[in-house]
């Protein structure tokens, strides 16, 4: 099948979508698609892939289409509509149902990047601090603050001390 | 002031520049498209006070902007200059941005995140951008309540940027290897490992100037460094791929397509915008290859000449009256 946007390369993707009960679909390839905005790994546009998909999940746990969202109100089903969720609480709310679209769209369900350094007073955080201080240091010794430095500078000596 | 596109960068003969983006967002507060203007209140209270009351050195050239007090002209050349999203430009009741004066840094409040930190910079400059932006946000983690959840790492309103929230891009001119027709194969195997290209500028399967983005799409179960990794190995290949074929090439006929398109812009009295990229690409390919002089950088030139931010410089204007202005400027910085 040929891709119905520019009709010359082959289609890869291809996309269903239900709008008010009413069925499209649209073949395209790969770079039309990108340039549709269906640039998903699966080639699938999230909010139409979870309406497409949810209709399953919604009518196989039909409790869950009571549960609102405690923080924002949203319902299951806001969410699987838009594709998007009302609030970060949304994530815990309906964390089982969402996780199986999460794989669909990342190929996983584990999050193994950067976390958030926020509990005071661990050795994370008084690293941070003092890489902090000696950058505001080295700036306050160009541009020749050399009262403000000092105090920088006893401020490192003291955080150094109190780690060791 | 240098901006990212008024400079020359390490390897910007192919690649224009490079941007990483991170999302965040605060606990406890709906996502902005369910915000109350007193949210956005506190939202854009606590992140200024986050970033610019820190002790860091750079805080101090980073300023704070009520969007609704940049006049519209402004608000749709800051899209221009890929500094803000379009989405945000024409949505900007009570949202904010935190800007650097050089516009490398634009913290938007309020866009589809709370926090959307963006670090822009010309050039092939990966290291330097994420240091940037992860500086900033270890200012966001330390004075906010960040919402981060163990399992699936930073939550945003969209899932797809579920993880880690980083959005990293690349801007490369792919002249050659968009007319040896093999855009839509690279992106078709390109899209098979997480990552994206579409044309930075115009719709459908022209990009205009020969101007492609290139970005991961994948932010959940992929370090930071990994994401970024593959984007590098990805832009180098086709770095190399372009170079190549810039190599191969039969140098009369370039270069009389090169100084054809100097010809025009040196003389034309009416240019229209997708014209004036087209004939721009054509120069800056000239210039990689040491075919032709230009003093004016021509991407400087591309972005200087889109609509709004003719209208900036030279008043509000019909889209006739853009042409000629164009014309008139590219012609005097040629
Ligand atoms: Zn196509
Ligand atoms: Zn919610």
């Amino acid at each position: 099948m040929l891709c119905e946007k520019c009709g010359k390369n082959s289609a890869t993707t291809h996309i269903r979508s239900v709008i008010n009960g009413k069925v499209t679909e649209k073949h395209l390839c790969g770079y039309c698609a990108a340039n549709e905005g269906y640039s998903d790994i699966k080639g699938n546009n999230l909010s139409q892939m979870l309406s497409s998909m949810f209709g399953d999940t919604l009518s196989a746990a039909s409790n869950i289409q009571l549960t609102r969202c405690s923080c924002c109100g949203s319902t299951f089903s806001d969410i699987a509509e838009s594709g998007k969720c009302g609030c970060p609480e949304c994530y815990t709310t309906f964390y089982d149902q969402l996780l199986p679209y999460f794989k669909r769209v990342h190929g996983s369900t584990k999050h193994i990047g950067k976390v958030p350094n926020r509990a005071p007073n661990t050795v994370k955080q008084s690293k941070d601090t003092v890489e902090e201080l000696r950058s505001l240091l080295s700036h306050l010794v160009r541009e020749e603050k050399y009262e403000q430095a000092a105090v920088v500078r006893d401020k490192i000596k003291k955080l150094e001390g109190d780690a060791q | 002031m240098s901006y990212w596109y008024s400079v020359s960068a390490p390897q910007d003969n192919i690649a224009v520049s490079t941007r990483i983006r991170l999302a965040r967002n605060i606990n406890g507060i709906p996502f902005p498209s369910k915000m109350s203007p007193e949210q956005f209140k506190t939202v854009n209270e606590a992140v200024r006070k986050a970033i610019l009351e820190s002790s860091t050195p750079f805080a101090k050239t980073l300023k704070y902007i009520a969007m609704e007090n940049i006049p519209e002209i402004e608000r749709f050349a800051m899209v221009e200059r890929h500094i803000i999203s379009h989405r945000f430009a024409s949505n900007c009741q009570n949202r904010a941005i935190i800007i650097s004066e050089d516009e490398s840094i634009c913290i938007m409040l309020g866009e589809e995140d709370h926090i959307r930190v963006q670090v822009l910079l010309a050039g092939l400059q990966f290291e330097k951008a994420y240091d940037i932006a992860d500086h900033i946000d270890s200012l966001l983690c330390g004075g906010l309540d960040l919402a981060f959840d163990e399992r699936i790492g930073f939550l945003t309103e969209c899932p797809t940027n579920l993880g880690t929230g980083l959005r990293s891009s690349v801007m490369l001119h792919l002249p050659l290897i968009e007319s040896h027709g093999e855009m839509s194969g690279l992106a078709d195997s390109i899209s098979k490992i997480g990552l994206t290209i579409r044309g930075m500028y115009g719709e459908g399967t022209k990009a205009l100037a020969s101007l492609y983005q290139v970005s991961n799409q994948i932010t959940l179960g992929i370090s930071e460094k990994n994401a970024i990794d593959n984007l590098k190995i990805i832009a180098s290949q086709l770095i190399q791929k372009e170079q190549g074929y810039r190599e191969q090439l039969n140098r009369i006929r370039l270069e009389d397509r090169c100084m054809r398109s100097l010809g025009v812009l040196k003389n034309a009295r009416i240019l229209t915008s997708s014209e004036m990229m087209s004939r721009l690409s054509d120069i800056k390919l000239g210039l990689s290859l040491g075919l032709l002089e230009c003093r004016a950088l021509p991407i400087k030139l591309i972005v200087e000449g889109q609509p709004y931010m003719l209208m900036r410089k030279y008043g509000e204007m019909s889209p006739d009256e853009r042409d000629i202005e164009r014309a008139n400027m590219i012609r005097n910085l040629l």
